[in-house]
Formats: structure tokens, sequence, C-alpha cells
């Protein structure tokens, strides 16, 4: 495992249990500088706590946020289970 | 035709209140029943149940939820449960509960749920006791699953859980951690008591379709899977008795 893998962990780790956070479903990336973060999460508060949480584990990282506010409108169709 | 909307893993808190509010307002013309499949909340605290009591409390049509992972973080799940239960939504844990619609009868078993991993690729009740206490937590919640299930007579017999218990609809996530994502044993439950639909959420990155080992149909209905604010499946008694 390199070093990039094992700092990926801590980060995700971290978002799981800081408390700001508590994100499971979210993927974090580490490529030399960068970490990508990818997924979904349910309000547009959520996506600057992550980075910032991020940033209090490892301050020297861009972060490259993808992070999208999961849809909330109605369904347009329905599944008929046959 | 029964009509059941469903969705999962909302995670709401202060700061989402009201996102899926409006989405539900004009439920009552789209589906008969709504299934809650887990993590309601982010913290599972009691003032995050509130949000979620607020958000499904007082719908047209019945809602009936069981917790999950998330809900259980803050260590106060029956206070959660009774925070949602005084909203009018009705919190299964080896429970059921049983809706008519036009003469018909929709059967619901609910349980949060476990970890354990699929058949073949699972853990065991052996060795330390840790290992012994994750895998008899899943064990005890399989049980109560199936006896829950075995109990209803109804014209159509939901499964409504938060952990997967298949690992078709968690494909997309990481395989190394599908132990950690469900149980066949769920799925064995579900199998042996004449089930038509399993619905869980929990597997953000899984896929909504998915079927068990025995021919029943699963759906993840994690909202971002679904990408909305709930789906809704039909089942016609009568089509999926044949």
């Amino acid at each position: 495992m390199t070093a990039e893998q094992y700092l990926a962990a801590r980060l995700r780790q971290a978002l799981a249990e800081d408390p700001r956070t508590t994100e499971l479903g979210v993927r974090v990336t580490v490529r030399g500088d960068h970490v990508l973060l990818s997924g979904d999460v349910a309000s547009p508060e959520r996506r600057a706590e992550m980075e910032a949480v991020i940033h209090d584990v490892a301050p020297e990282l861009t972060v490259l946020d993808d992070v999208k506010v999961v849809p909330s409108e109605a369904p347009v169709g329905r599944e008929e289970l046959r | 035709m029964i009509r059941i909307a469903a969705v999962g893993d909302v995670h709401l808190g202060e700061d989402a209140r009201g996102r899926l509010r409006p989405a539900l307002e004009q439920l009552g013309d789209r589906a008969d029943v709504l299934l809650l499949a887990g993590d309601l909340t982010r913290h599972g605290t009691v003032s995050e149940a509130r949000v979620v009591a607020d958000e499904f409390g007082g719908l047209p049509v019945p809602v009936v939820a069981v917790l999950g992972n998330h809900d259980h973080h803050d260590d106060k799940p029956d206070e959660v449960t009774a925070v949602l239960r005084d909203a009018g939504i009705t919190v299964l844990e080896g429970e059921t509960a049983t809706i008519g619609v036009d003469g018909r009868t929709l059967g619901v078993a609910g349980v949060k749920g476990f970890g354990g991993g699929f058949a073949g690729k699972c853990g065991s009740a052996f060795g330390e006791p840790e290992m012994k206490a994750f895998i008899r937590h899943t064990t005890d919640i399989a049980d109560s699953l199936r006896i829950a299930l075995d109990s209803l007579d109804t014209d159509v017999k939901v499964a409504l859980t938060h952990y997967s218990p298949v690992p078709d609809t968690l494909r997309g996530e990481p395989p190394e951690i599908y132990p950690f994502l469900g149980s066949y044993l769920l799925g064995e439950a579900i199998d042996a008591t004449e089930t038509h639909l399993a619905v869980h959420g929990h597997a953000h990155f899984g896929n909504e379709q998915g079927m068990t080992p025995g021919g029943v149909r699963v759906r993840n209905v994690a909202q971002p899977v679904i990408r909305s604010a709930y789906t809704v499946y039909c089942v016609e008694p009568a089509v999926v008795e044949v």
C-alpha cells in the first residue's frame, strides 16, 4: 500500500467519524497534491463541511469536489413488477 | 394493483429540513404506502428524528419504516423510534404492518438487518467474542425477519430492511466491503417465506435491481441510487401469486 492509499484511508475515516460529516457514502481518491471527493450528500452545507474536515486532516491537499446534492424531486415513472 | 413507494438513506438533519416534503405532497395520487428503508437521520439524535417526523408525518398514505445504522449512532434507537411513532410513522424491528388496499392486503415485515457477508464469503460465529457477537447480531435479526414474514397472511408480502439481503444490488460498491453491507441470512429468510418483494437501502453506490437466489425481486432504494424523493413499485397480487 502506498502512502497515498494510507492518506485516503485516513481521510475516509475522518469523513465517516467526524461529527461534522459522518458521511460513509463519499469516495475519497488521493493523487499527489489533490484529493477527489465524489458521491452524494443530502444538502449543500454538507459539501462545505466535508472540505473543512479534509482540510483539518491534510491542509496541504487541494480538494476537488465532485460531490452532488442528491435529487429530491418526485419520480418520473414507476416500475410494474410482473 | 398495490402501489408501494419507497426511499432510504435520506440522512435528514436540520440543514436538510423540508427538502423532500414538496415531492411528498402528491404522494396520495401515486402510491398506497410509503416505506422508509433506514438511515433516516445523520447521527441518530432525537432532534434529527424530529426533522424526520416533520418530513414524513401527516402524509396521505401510511408510512412504514425501519431504522438504519446512522439512526443507531447516538445510541438512542428507542427514543428515535418513539419520536417517529408519535408522528404516526410505523417503525418495525421484527414486527409487521398490514395495510388494506382496495380489498387486498399488503403485509410488511421490517428489520434493520446487519452485515456478515454473502454465501461462501461471509463471517462465522467463531473465535473472539467480538466476532461471535457480530455474526450473532445478524443471525438474531434474520431469525426475527423470518418469523415476522412467516406470520403474515396477506395478498402481498414485502420485506423491508436497511442492510441488503443480496449482493446483486451492491454492484458499484467495492466487493471488499460487501460483508459490511448485508447478509445472505436476510435473503434466506425472504426466500423461506413466500415473500413478493424485498426493499433495502444502505448501499449508496449500489444499483437498484436485484433478485434473491429463490427468485424474489430486490430493490435498493437508497436515495443516491434512485435519485429522487422516492420511487414506486406496483405489485399485482393476482399476477405475482401465479
